[in-house]
């Protein structure tokens, strides 16, 4: 038997949508390891979290209200999720590939000694034992890894890559103590909203990126706002408009950005430079608007469609505008 | 101050990588060692630093690495670097980011340090787990994910760390470690002068007994295995379009769009 905790991710008393499909892999993996599935949420505004968390399937999940796991950085979350990790034993702690996550991964890995498999976009159970499947090497391989010995450790999770299945279960609520005999180092003074409203990138359904075809700031804001809103999704970017300054970095994806995996990705005025790719190229659907035809994007694309992105994506948007409301 | 830049040495970004099927590493033979590209940006911080804390600052490279791609860190002491120390021994190889992390904090145990700044994922292997299980094994608070050092000194560190929808101010004391993103700036070029100056400049060596490593390392302590590689699924060959004008290309999107039932 062995157990499974997630650590769930918030932020202005909101989960990070990945925490469900965390959830519902928790589940599968309990199921198939003979154990239960837990939570873990910590920081102000956990409890009511907590009990919205009650719709998904856990069997337990435990909480803090602690200011503290606010107020420094990261060592107060490390600290429960240490403590509610040993609570139940050698367990698989599933923590979301972002940027706090890979954080909080690193951390807890050393405290418990374990292994730690990242970025994974599959697991299975074979023979008892969990098979963590990710692409590496920028995504030119993928790697099957196992934990040696105990069989638990620390995965971390690309978001959209599982399935969330909302689902309540009876979850108990389990409020943790606070761990003894701990001094926090980094103290957090403020914290300043610079894209309030937008919906993280790693976990839109549609993004919608620019690059350097877009010649400046304003496109992003008059062409490509529109048709992410009228999705439902999020703008990203290429590094060469955020290294233009047109945009600021926390929106780049690829090597030296954020990687993500929506199910449909318009790639708009990108050329598809390697770099670029790895941070897309396993998005559901792929759609590149480029003048020009031969560009590397169209290795990796879908449909790629070879014209003026200024004339073609205000047409876009009023068509999917029309489309959504043809629907509703 | 004593500043230490932890550096991965990985195989050219540029060029074609492969994994041996047999030993499940990475092939290194006929590949260029380069640093990781994001430990350039920790490298250009460090020496921001040392401009504005002045001669009493040294920035001291560290990489945990086979003693043969040594020259590879020519480069980040030609940027302006003042020495480099390596953690080289065979029963090293082969070890996750679990045994690398704490060999690599037994190590820096050794040569000391007042600042670690690091950089925030590999390019090969993308874990972005060693920073903080780094922290962990050396016991020091880590601030993550830093685009701009506010201030530094007298023991303490303040700075701008960035978030998913802005950024923090975070302060502490040192010694700790730092990660940054690209927002610290765009790493320097060498110069001729640092090229030339780079070629004497030293870069020591470590290896697992030096530092008292005394728990098993390499593939042998590593808690994570490889079982199996395999290349990734093909895509389809992309549906290209010539749209003769906007509204063409938008209908082409959106036809393509409906028959993938995305909208
Ligand atoms: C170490 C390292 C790390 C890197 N990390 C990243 C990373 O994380 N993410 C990343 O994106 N890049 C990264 N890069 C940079 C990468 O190599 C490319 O330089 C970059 O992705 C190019 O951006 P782009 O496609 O927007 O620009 P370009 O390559 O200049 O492409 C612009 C495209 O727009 C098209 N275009 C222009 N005008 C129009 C129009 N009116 N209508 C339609 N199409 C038009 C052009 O045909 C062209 O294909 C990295 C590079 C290095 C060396
Ligand atoms: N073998 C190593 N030697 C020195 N630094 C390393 C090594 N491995 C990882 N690092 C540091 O840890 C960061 C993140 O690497 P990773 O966790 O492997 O993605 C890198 O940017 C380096 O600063």
């Amino acid at each position: 038997m062995r157990n499974v905790i997630i650590f769930v991710e918030h932020s202005s008393g909101q989960t990070r949508k990945v925490t469900f499909e965390l959830a519902a892999e928790a589940r599968r993996l309990a199921d198939a390891l003979g154990g239960k599935a837990h939570a873990l949420v910590a920081g102000s505004g956990s409890a009511a979290l907590a009990q919205q968390l009650q719709n998904h399937p856990l069997d337990k999940i435990f909480h803090t209200e602690d200011p503290d796991v606010d107020k420094f950085l990261l060592d107060p979350a490390v600290d429960y999720l240490e403590a509610a990790a040993k609570s139940i034993g050698p367990a698989v702690i599933l923590v979301p590939n972002t940027m706090l996550g890979r954080d909080i991964a690193g951390r807890i890995a050393a405290r418990l000694d374990a292994g730690l498999a990242s970025d994974v976009t599959e697991l299975r159970v074979e023979n008892g034992r969990v098979q963590c499947i990710a692409p590496k090497l920028q995504g030119s391989t993928i790697t099957t890894c196992a934990f040696k010995g105990g069989d638990y450790g620390v995965i971390t999770i690309r978001p959209n890559a599982f399935a969330a299945h909302p689902q309540a279960t009876g979850a108990e609520l389990v409020p943790l103590e606070k761990p003894a005999g701990k001094s926090y180092g980094m103290m957090v003074e403020s914290d300043v909203e610079e894209a309030s409203g937008e919906i993280g990138l790693e976990e839109a359904a549609v993004v919608v990126s620019g690059g350097r075809g877009l010649g400046g700031p304003e496109p992003f804001e008059t062409l490509l706002k529109p048709l992410a809103e009228a999705f439902g999704g999020a703008v990203g970017a290429s590094r060469a408009a955020a290294d233009a300054g047109w945009v600021p970095y926390s929106l780049q994806i690829g090597q030296t950005g954020k990687i993500v995996s929506p199910q449909l990705y318009i790639a708009v005025g990108i050329s598809g430079a390697i770099q670029h790719k790895v941070g897309m190229q396993t998005s559901g659907t792929i759609v590149a608007i480029n003048r020009d035809g031969t560009v590397p994007i169209g290795e990796c694309a879908d449909l790629l469609v070879v014209g003026d992105l200024f004339q073609i994506i205000p047409a876009l948007t009023t068509l999917v505008k029309g489309a959504k409301t043809a629907h509703a | 101050m004593k500043i230490v830049v932890t550096v991965k040495l990985v195989p050219d970004p540029n060029a074609v990588r492969r994994i041996d099927p047999a030993t499940k590493r990475l092939v290194r033979a006929g590949v260029e060692t380069a640093l990781n590209p994001f430990d350039e940006y920790a490298i250009e911080a460090a020496l921001q630093l040392k401009e504005r804390l002045g001669a009493e600052t040294t920035v001291t490279i560290f990489t945990m690495a086979p003693e043969s791609m040594k020259e590879s860190l020519r480069k980040a002491l030609a940027m302006g670097a003042d020495d480099a120390v390596m953690l080289s021994d065979p029963a090293l190889e082969g070890s996750d980011v679990s045994v690398t992390s704490y060999a690599m904090a037994q190590a820096l145990k050794k040569t000391g340090f007042d600042l670690i700044l690091s950089g925030a994922l590999s390019d090969d292997g993308n874990t972005g787990g060693v920073p903080g299980a780094l922290a962990e094994y050396l016991g020091v608070p880590g601030l993550t994910n830093v685009r701009k050092i506010e201030e530094i000194g007298d023991g303490r560190i303040k700075a701008q760390r960035e978030t998913d929808s802005g950024y923090q101010v975070v302060s502490g004391p040192l010694p700790a470690l730092v990660t940054v993103t690209m927002a610290v700036g765009e790493p320097r070029y060498a110069s001729l002068k640092g090229i030339m100056g780079a070629k004497k400049k030293t870069i020591s060596t470590l290896s697992a007994a030096d530092c008292g490593i005394d728990r098993l390392v390499g593939s042998d302590g590593a808690k994570m295995e490889v079982v199996s590689i395999a290349a990734p699924k093909a895509r389809e060959k992309a549906r290209v379009v010539e749209a003769e004008d906007g509204a063409a290309g938008a209908q082409a999107i959106l036809d393509f769009l409906r028959e993938r039932k995305l909208v």
